[in-house]
Parts: structure tokens; sequence; C-alpha cells
């Protein structure tokens, strides 16, 4: 555009009167400023602001900020904490890109556009919650609390997650960490040794650690990784079993390359050995086991050879495994793993990870399953209320689909009600910091989840792909910007510690909110007044939640904070293995439920000619699918290249380096496309990706786009029967090159 | 006294913190790095597989390639110990530190011409270009070892975040130093072939994964100096001449007078 | 015409640019206000942009809740994607909240000048803006040369033909033009009061 004159020339004809004058919001103040220097400052002058509790993962390492003029530079480990120390990762270090993302959520929005093809409006809070309260009331009222329907995740989701479940009353909440994740290895344990496991293992004093698929350095959680390093050096052994060659199995002593899917008929085997050979921990048993015959019945026909020839290892090197577990007994490792919704099986490969570890006595014992003492927290929320079952998705007349499901109802009887209309309809969802169109598998049938609402409100810091769905999207406050969750925890301090100490580290802000983001306990009681339940609001703000939760520890956030951001107190030693610990070996209760009774291996359906089975797992720079966005994480490592054994690629004509797309066995095609990784350390049978690339939302403005996701290829949905979690490994795929289709050598 | 840092890849899983909280500290631009790790493998080494890391950073080298190349026009420096005694000596826009054997680079005397970056065999340096003042458009920039952080008693950024206690700083002149330890016990930098320049970032490791490392990231043999030097001479000496006011940086109030006086300069020419 | 009197007219315009930056809102986007803008448009020669904007508002059955939804898109959040964030860091940076609006901060305030507490980001569009409006109210010519080319220019010449190729709505079109317009003669001619 040009216009006709120039500014000066404007300036000395033009005639202004017209023209109003705004209000300046910049304002006069006595501040001076010397000139910079090139050389950047370092953070040490900065103002330290203590309190800072992380959730680029949700370990939670407590942390430190550096602050100059109101804006975060840093952020740092603790130096008061035992647990993290002055450590945090990449992602730790990398929040504050999160906290000023340019692609942020800054304002409440409404699309005014058709659901799933946004035209986003800003609008203001009150529009925004009376949107939404209207909303989601007119659903209970014409549907009954039912026919509301809550995906959340996250620290943030819980005080919502409570709101809905316990207030407004409807079970159908399917939370990511529970469905599609670690929710089935908590019940597997709960089934057989009556606790969740969390990744209590002393791997620190253990003389083996034993990992089924963990991939330590891929995944990372600071404090565990520090005791995982700990007892490599202190000489533990260390045995991987993974099809590939993980970060941990490039640090194992034995690497067992263990055909996808078969890790229970594995640990059958190698418990069986054990049995047969009089080489289990016969005391442990007999105090705290029930059910060692029918067990070792039921497991006696897999011997080495059978699991040999099932899991496509050397019987040699079972045996080799076995032996060196019970050489070190009781003071080994047996990992119950952290991300399990693997094959649809993973209910009976947790309980085979609980019983070995019985078998080799290693529950309360030095290098074992070792749960800390921590300290107690009130549980202040929304009042717990029962519903009853009348509406509950997982009963079926007196009997449940999925006993052994974890809180709340599995995803998949969810969708299907929702989508069908049966047994009732489910018209108003509410998604609050998940990002379903990456965490659950079956990307159409979300969208028409959604499609088949009523109402759709997202609550999140970023446009994630699911933010496209909603009707209202509501800008959170990050884990930088809030009060929040408190950690606690019990650890050794310091080498020679005879007593563990406990710490609380609640979350405080690094800095303010930006913009008109808020937190959940003001989005959650503003949506509860619109809805008729003011007189059942718990607290009033996110601080005092915190600080009720504090109550029976006797420390406040004032006073945690003057301690410099974590309060220490001493601890008491974790102790033996308590008297009436048992350990379900056979388990009459499953039994009776109707599925089997001891530890089995069930099948999955083998690769089909041509193709490849999609394995995923993690970065070490991203966290599920919610870090991508992160400028400098992305740069770290901006695509996910897919592994692909080196004979293979040799036969299909590929070299490293090149640029393949993806086709799955249900004829889906990848939307984006990838390079290759040409390697020896993956089995042939199968191909590897980072979780998490390859966005759609095109508001991610660093990350959309990049790589593949690999979520969009699982189509196929296997549901472990126990638990009614997600199986998200049963998918097969072929290369694509060019337009052609390049089927996998057999 | 000199200053060096171990990488312990016994350690070391991969994780990049240390390349995180490196950027962070020192404010580096998205599209660069002081610091990196590369992952490496899985490969066969001999008959076994091997898979490991190659977190790399400035070598602070004995002999350093990147200081003789230098064009900048030398000044005399001196430079203090702990115990009060000063060494003068004469250096360019950057050099080796006499007291802790670090390699510095003064800002606001370089020119910018990257002749360092293109000499030094690690990739360790490159031209910031957000640094820009009257005498260079962006400035050789690197890893200091943190020496402003280490001064005020505080770890490297990446040792102090280091998950795995993998990274490991201090004086490779103290025999007692961990530092020094991990050199008896076979830690050693990535020397260019045929090269002795005596890098001092050095590594320590499994055999296997100390072979693929070395394999796959010893440099080449250094580049040819003279050549270097000819050209960046030339390139310095242009510069200046080059440079448009306009794209001068964040300036005080007398270099706003300076952009007045050339742009009137410039509209009087074009007439 | 006087220096100072200049002056206090492009004050007045920098001000006048901020206000049709801001968030698109009935109470202030009134008659009065389209008005001015249009007659500014015009005094420029731009008639055929000026129609073109006048269709596009008499088309929409709700021009502002348009302006509104075209606001968001470009420098809010929006689908495909956020085309235009108003912050000098994003361009500089490449993340909000960059060194670069530190120096921004930093030159406020060596003119004498903060944030009020609920503005919005120092160097978003609307502050500089505001702030030049405030050196030139001041008869600070120097300074408002220095904030133009060393902390204002580098990142708006990559801003304006963001919006001028990617808006769907002429208006902020013209916006962004106007904002170029009275940002740039200095550039290339040095900045002058009285003609030589």
């Amino acid at each position: 555009m040009a216009f006709n004159v120039t500014r000066r020339k404007f300036l000395q004809t033009a005639s202004l009167a017209a023209v109003s004058i705004p209000l300046s919001k910049v304002v006069c103040a006595e501040t001076g400023v010397t000139k910079a220097s090139l050389e950047p400052k370092g953070t040490m002058n900065d103002t330290t602001v203590v309190g800072g509790l992380c959730e680029m993962c949700f370990w939670r390492c407590q942390m430190v900020g550096k602050v100059r003029d109101g804006q975060l530079i840093k952020l740092e480990g603790n130096p008061k904490s035992i647990d993290n120390g002055t450590s945090i990762c990449a992602r730790g270090n990398a929040g504050i890109k999160l906290l000023y993302d340019v692609d942020r959520l800054k304002y409440p929005l409404k699309n005014v556009g058709k659901r799933g093809e946004p035209v986003w409006k800003r609008i203001s809070w009150q529009e925004a919650l009376d949107e939404c309260g209207s909303k989601l009331k007119a659903v209970v009222d014409q549907h009954g609390p039912q026919g509301i329907c809550v995906f959340p995740h996250g620290a943030s989701a819980k005080y919502p997650m409570h709101y809905f479940e316990r207030t407004v009353g409807t079970h159908n909440v399917s939370e990511a960490s529970f469905f599609q994740c670690r929710g089935v290895r908590d019940t597997a344990y709960m089934a057989t040794i009556n606790e969740a496991p969390e990744e209590y293992v002393d791997m620190a004093n253990a003389k083996v650690i034993f990992l089924v698929g963990c991939h330590f350095g891929e995944n990372i959680h600071v404090s565990h990784t520090k005791t995982y390093i700990k007892g490599l050096q202190n000489g533990a052994k260390l045995i991987v079993a993974d099809p590939r060659y993980s970060a941990s199995a490039a640090k194992s002593d034995i690497w067992v390359q263990i055909k996808p899917g078969t890790d229970t008929a594995y640990l059958l085997a190698i418990m069986n050995y054990l049995v047969q050979n009089k080489k289990y921990n016969q005391e442990f048993v007999t105090n705290h086991t029930v059910g060692f015959d029918k067990f070792s019945q039921s497991i006696a026909d897999w011997t080495l050879d059978k699991a040999a020839k099932e899991c496509e290892i050397p019987a040699a090197q079972i045996k080799e495994v076995a032996d060196l577990l019970a050489a070190n007994a009781p003071n080994v490792t047996i990992h119950p793993g952290r991300f399990s919704s693997w094959y649809g099986n993973d209910f009976q490969r947790g309980r085979a990870l609980a019983c070995l570890t019985a078998l080799l006595g290693a529950y309360y014992v030095k290098g074992g399953w070792l749960p800390p003492k921590k300290p107690k927290l009130n549980k202040t929320s929304w009042a717990a209320a029962e519903h009853g079952n009348e509406h509950n998705l997982n009963f079926n007349n007196d009997k449940m689909h999925h006993p052994y499901a974890p809180p709340g109802t599995p995803t998949e009887l969810i969708r299907d009600c929702a989508i069908s209309g049966k047994p009732y309809p489910i018209k108003g969802c509410v998604v609050w910091g998940q990002n379903p169109m990456q965490t659950i598998p079956n990307q159409e049938k979300m969208k028409q989840v959604f499609k088949a609402m009523d109402f759709v409100m997202c609550v999140d810091v970023m446009p994630t792909d699911v933010t496209m769905w909603a009707d209202i999207l509501l800008p959170e406050a990050s884990y930088l910007e809030r009060f929040d969750e408190i950690k606690v925890g019990a650890t050794y301090a310091k080498a020679g510690d005879t007593e563990p100490t406990q710490y609380i580290a609640p979350r405080y802000p690094m800095v303010e909110a930006q913009f008109e983001r808020k937190d959940q306990v003001y989005i959650t009681n503003e949506i509860a007044k619109r809805m008729g339940h003011e007189q059942d609001i718990p607290v009033q703000t996110l601080e005092e939640l915190v600080n009720k939760t504090l109550e029976v520890s006797k420390t406040t956030l004032a006073s945690i904070k003057a301690e410099g951001g974590i309060h220490l107190q001493p601890g008491k030693p974790a102790g033996a293995v308590p008297e009436d610990f048992m350990v379900q070996l056979f388990s009459d209760e499953i039994a009776a439920a109707g599925f089997p009774g001891a530890p089995t291996y069930i099948p999955v359906e083998n690769v089909p000619a041509g193709h490849a089975r999609l394995l995923f797992g993690r970065a070490p720079v991203h966290s599920f699918s919610r870090t991508q966005n992160n400028i400098w994480l992305h740069h770290a490592m901006p695509v996910n290249p897919v592994w692909l054994n080196n004979e293979v690629a040799a036969k299909l004509g590929l070299k490293e380096g090149d640029t393949v797309g993806f086709i799955n066995s249900e004829g889906v095609k990848s939307r984006t496309t990838t390079i290759v990784k040409v390697t020896p350390g993956i089995r042939k049978d199968c191909v590897y990706m980072y979780h998490g690339y390859g966005m759609v939302n095109p508001m991610l403005s660093v990350c959309g786009g990049k790589g593949v996701d690999e979520q969009s290829l699982i189509t196929k949905i296997a549901i472990d029967p126990e638990s009614g979690v997600h199986g998200m490994r049963n998918n097969f795929v072929r290369l694509t090159k060019d337009g052609k289709t390049l089927d996998m050598p057999a | 006294m000199q200053y060096g840092m171990i990488i312990d890849l016994e350690r070391c899983v991969g994780c990049h913190a240390c390349t995180i909280a490196c950027l962070s500290e020192w404010e580096v631009p998205v599209e660069f790095h002081r610091n990196w790790v590369y992952r490496l493998g899985p490969s066969k080494v001999g008959n076994e597989l091997a898979s490991t890391y190659y977190p790399g950073l400035c070598n602070h080298c004995t002999k350093p390639p990147c200081v003789d190349v230098c064009p900048a026009d030398p000044v005399k420096m001196t430079f203090t110990d702990a115990t009060g005694k000063t060494i003068t000596k004469s250096v360019a826009a950057t050099w080796k530190d006499p007291i802790n054997g670090t390699v510095q680079i003064d800002k606001s005397r370089c020119l910018g011409c990257g002749a360092c970056v293109e000499v030094c065999p690690y990739n360790a340096r490159y031209i910031n270009p957000a640094m820009i003042d009257d005498v260079g458009d962006g400035k050789a920039d690197k890893c200091t070892y943190c020496m402003p952080r280490v001064e005020a008693g505080l770890l490297p950024a990446c040792v102090q975040t280091c998950i795995t206690n993998a990274r490991i700083f201090g004086d490779l002149d103290d025999p007692n130093s961990e530092v020094a330890k991990y050199v008896k016990k076979g830690a050693k930098g990535l020397e260019p072939k045929g090269g002795s320049i005596g890098p001092n970032s050095m590594y320590y490791g499994k055999k296997k994964d100390i072979s693929l490392l070395f394999q796959d990231y010893t440099p080449a043999a250094l580049a040819d100096i003279d050549a270097i030097n000819r050209r960046t001479m030339l390139t310095a000496m242009v510069k200046p001449a080059m440079r448009k006011a306009q794209d001068l940086g964040l300036l005080g109030l007398a270099g706003a007078m300076l952009v007045q006086g050339l742009g009137k300069e410039e509209e009087k020419k074009n007439g | 015409m006087s220096e100072t009197s200049t002056s206090q007219d492009l004050s007045f315009f920098y001000r006048f640019l901020a206000r049709c930056m801001q968030y698109p809102d009935p109470q202030w986007m009134n008659e009065d206000f389209f008005q001015a803008f249009f007659n500014l448009v015009e005094t420029l020669g731009a008639n055929a942009e000026g129609k073109e904007i006048q269709v596009a508002l008499e088309q929409s059955p709700d021009p502002i809740e348009a302006l509104q939804i075209e606001y968001t898109r470009l420098f809010i959040n929006g689908a495909p994607h956020v085309v235009a964030p108003p912050y000098a860091s994003v361009y500089m940076d490449k993340s909000l909240q960059g060194a670069f609006a530190l120096k921004t901060l930093s030159f406020y305030r060596a003119k004498g000048f903060a944030m009020e507490k609920d503005a919005d980001l120092p160097d978003h569009l609307i502050h500089e803006l505001e702030f030049l409006s405030l050196l030139a109210q001041e008869n600070d010519l120097a300074g408002e040369e220095e904030f133009l080319t060393t902390l204002f220019r580098p990142w708006y010449k990559q801003f304006c033909p963001r919006v001028g190729q990617e808006t769907r709505h002429p208006y902020y079109r013209m916006v962004v033009n106007l904002i170029d317009f009275f940002t740039t003669e200095e550039k290339k001619n040095g900045f002058q009061c009285n003609e030589a």
C-alpha cells in the first residue's frame, strides 16, 4: 500500500481535530539505566525465589527461580532439596520457555465456528464462565450428572475432577495417568501385594537391577535416575529386557532382546525355573505369600525352552538371568515399571513382576522394594459422596466389566457410551490438562466423542491438539505461576545417614500469572457457583487449599517459605516386612472374578506379513505430548527418527536419514514424515519412535507438523480385560517412501 | 592451574539437562549452543553393540588454535592469581588465561570476523548475531567454563544441574582433584588427528563406549591456519566500512547522535 | 510549522495508532472512532483501501465481532496458528519475554518511564507506540529516532508484512500500514523537523 504523501508533509498539513486521545499505559517513574555490557550477566546476582515445584513431568522436582525485572530468567534445583538436589533435567531447565511460550493461551476464547474447525474470539472471563456453567448445568438438568464426562491430567486437574466426580456426581472420568499409563501396574500390584508399588525400589543398594521395558536415560525422573546410576556405580548388575537397545540396555550387563508382547512368558519361565530348582526364598514364601502350590502348578509348563521359543531369546540366557537374580536375592530390584499400557495383557505382567519379587524375597529389603515412610497430609477437597452404581458404566448388573480398573471409568466404556448414546446420553465434556487426541488411541473415535457432545470445554496452558475441539477454551496459570500440589517424601539426606529425613515441598508461584490466566480453584469454583453448588465449595483460593492440606503437618505456606521452600523433619526407617504383608501368588479373588488366579501369559496378535510392530517410548527431552512446542527442547530433538533394523533397511534400500511415512495395517497413513535411523539395536519385526511428535494444531508454531505422531497410527484398540486400560503396542505399520509402500521383509 | 572438565560416560544418561541449563544461564540464542549432547549408536564396536553420548563443549585447549588466529589488535592485559601475584601479557580479543588455563573472549574488542569459529576443530564457537556494537556485527561466543559463576563460588551451570554427577569440574594441575584422578584412570580428550592441542574437557567410560565416541567424533586434522588468517584479516578490514548506520545495535545517546549524523550524510549523497 | 508542534502532532498519531491496535470493543470503537480513522485514511490518499474497509464493515452482520475474531486470530491465539503476536521478543528472541523485551524495558526506564501494573508486556506494539507518543510529546527526537532504529523497526519490519499478507480483514492491513508509515521515514531520510 502506498500513501500519496510523505509522513513529514502529512504532519505539516493534516487536520487532527477528529482524532481522540486514548489513555496511556506507560507512566513516568524515577529509574536510571547504564549501558549494558555485551557479555550476558549470568544469573548469579539475580533475585532467588524459593519454592518452585516442577511439573514439566510429574516427578515434581524442587526448584528455585532466578528473577530479573519480574521476569523468570532461570530455574535451578533447590539446594535445600534432598530429593533432586541442585539438579533438574532438560525439561525442568526449559520450564521458562513454557512460561513465555508465545503460543500459550492468554485469554478465554470462544469458538464461534464449527467444533473441530475453530474460529476463536477472545471473550471476558465473565462470559466464558457463564457459558460453561449454563451449558454444563443444562446437560445435568436434561441427562443427569452422568451426562458429563471428564478427561483430566496433572496437578491442576485434581480439584475440578473431584468437583465433577463427587459434587456433580459423574463416574465418567478417564485420567490419562491411569488408563493410558501406569494404572494397570498399580491395580496389578494392588491385587497382589495390596499396595500400589510406585517406583519404590532401592536401586542404589541393589546387587541386581532388572528392568522390563524401562528405559532410564530416555525416560528421566531426576531422583530415580540418580539412584539408578548410584546402584550401577556401586556395582549392581543390570539386566534389561527390551526389543530395542535402549539407553538402559546400553548400560546393561545382560540385554534380553525379547519379542514384543512376550514379557509375561519370560517372567513365568524365570519363576518356574526358580521354583523347580528351589532357588526361591522359601522363608519369605512360607511367611508372606498365599497360594504357592496352585501358583507353581499353574506355571509348571513354562520351561526355559518353551519360553525361549515364545520370546525368541536363548534358553541359556533365561537361565543366566534367573541364576543371577537368585544368587543376589533378596537385594535385587525387580522394577515395577511406570508406563505400562502396552499390549492389553499388562495386568498379568504386573502380577508376574510382583510375584517374582516375592519369590526372591525382595520386599522390604535393601536393594529391593522398599517403600519410604512419608509425612502425612490432609486430603482437603470437595466432600466425598456416594453416587451408587446405577450409572457406573463399569457395572454390568452385579458384575464389573473390569474389576481391576484404576479409579474412574475405563476410557473405552465412556467413549462407546458417548458415541452410541447407550445406555444413556453423555452430552457434556470437560477436558482439563489432558490431550486425549494424543494420549488415547484411535483419534477418529475421539473426534466422534466430541462431535456427539452438546458442549465441550478445555482448560490448558497450551493450545494442544484437543483444544481445537473446545467450544470454550480457558487459559490456565502454569505450574510456575500458582500455588499447588505438595510433594512429600522421605530419603537419606546425605551419605552415611542412618535415619531417613522426611520432606514437605508445596508449590509456590515463581512469578505472577500474566495476561488473564487463572488457577483451577478459581475456575472450578466459578463454574460450581453457576451450577448451583456454591454451598459445597471447600476453599476460596488455591492458597487456602494448600494451607488446609498442610494443617496436619503443623506447617503453613508461610512457615515453609521461610525455611527455603522445603520443610525437613526426621523420618523413620522403612523397616522390615510387616507381619500381615501377604503376596497373592495365586489369588482366589481374581479367580472368582473370572480371570486367571496365577500370573498367566496371554499371547498377543502376531505381526502380519509385510508389517512391523509399532513401538514407542519416551524422549529424554519430552513429557508425553506436553512439551514439544518448547523451543529449547524442540531444538534439542526436533524430530523423532524411526528406528529400523539395519538388515531390514538394507533389504528395503533405506539409508540413515531417508525420509519415510507410515501406513498402518488398517490403512491409516501418517499425516507427516520422519527420518530413518538405521541400527542393529532393534529387532527386525518392529520399529520404534519417540512419542509425542507430529502435532496437528498449527497454533503450535514451533512443533506443529514436525516428526510423526505415532498415536495417529494406533487405531487398533486393545483392552486389558482385568483393568480396562488401553494396550497401545498392537498396531502394525509399513513404511512409505516417495508415495510407494514398502513391504517389510519376512 | 588448568581448569578442566571430565565427563563420565558411565554416569551420563544423555538427558540434555546440561545443554538447556547453559542456554538459560547465558542467554544463548536458540539457533546456537555452547555445549551439546549427541547420541551415538546403537552400532557395532567390534563384536559388541554400543550406544553412548558425546556431551561436548569448549575444550579450553592447552594450545588453543582459536587464540592464534584472532586478528584483533593486541592489548596488554594483567591477570592476578589468588595470592595476588600478577602476570601481564599481550592478548588479542581471545586468549588463554595464564592463571586458570581457560580460553576467554573480550566481546568489546571482538571484530566478529569468525576466524576462531572456523579454526576450532570442535565447532565449539559460534558468532552470536545478537551481540552488536561499533566494533563488530556479531561476536564470537562460546563456553567460558562458567568463569563468572566459578569466581562467585558456584559450579558451572551444566555441572550443577547434571542429574547423575557425570560432569566433574576442577583443576587438572592439582593431583588431588577429582578431575586429575580421572585422568590417572584414563580419561582423555578428543585430540584432532595428528594434532597436539591438548583438549582439557575429557571423557571417561566403558571401553566400547569410548571407542565409539573416538571413532565417530575425533576431529579431522587442523585447518590451514594461514589461509584462515589471510581471509579473516581481509574481512576484518573491510567490515567496518561496510557497516550501515541503521544496523548499529543498541547504543547510548552518543550513539544516536552518530546515527543521525550518518543519516544526514547519506541523504546528502542521495541528493 | 514549528518543530514542537510537529512533534506534538506526531505524539497524537502514535496514540491514535495504539488505540487502533487495541482489542475491538464497541466502547471505543464507535462512530467517532471510525470517523477519525477514515479521515486519516482519506487524508493520506488511500481512498480505495478505505472504501474496501467500509464495505467489509458494512457487509458484516456484526462488524465489531468480525474484528474481534480477526484480532484473536492474528494477535492472541488462532487457528490455523497465531499469525503475528504483537511482541518484539517473538521476532527477535523467538519467545515472549526474551532479552529484547528486557532491553526495551531498560530503554523506557532510561527515558524515565515504567510500566503500569496492569499493562501488557513492555514490548507489546501498543506500549511501544504509546512510548513513542510520550517521547514525541517531550520533543525527544533523538530518543525517538534511536528507539525506532534499534528497538522498533528491527521487529516491526517482520511483523508488518506478516499481518499484511495473512489478514482476512482490510482494517488490520490498513492499521499495520499506517503504523509502518508513521515509523519509517526516519530510516530513509533521517529525522528532520525543518525542511532543509
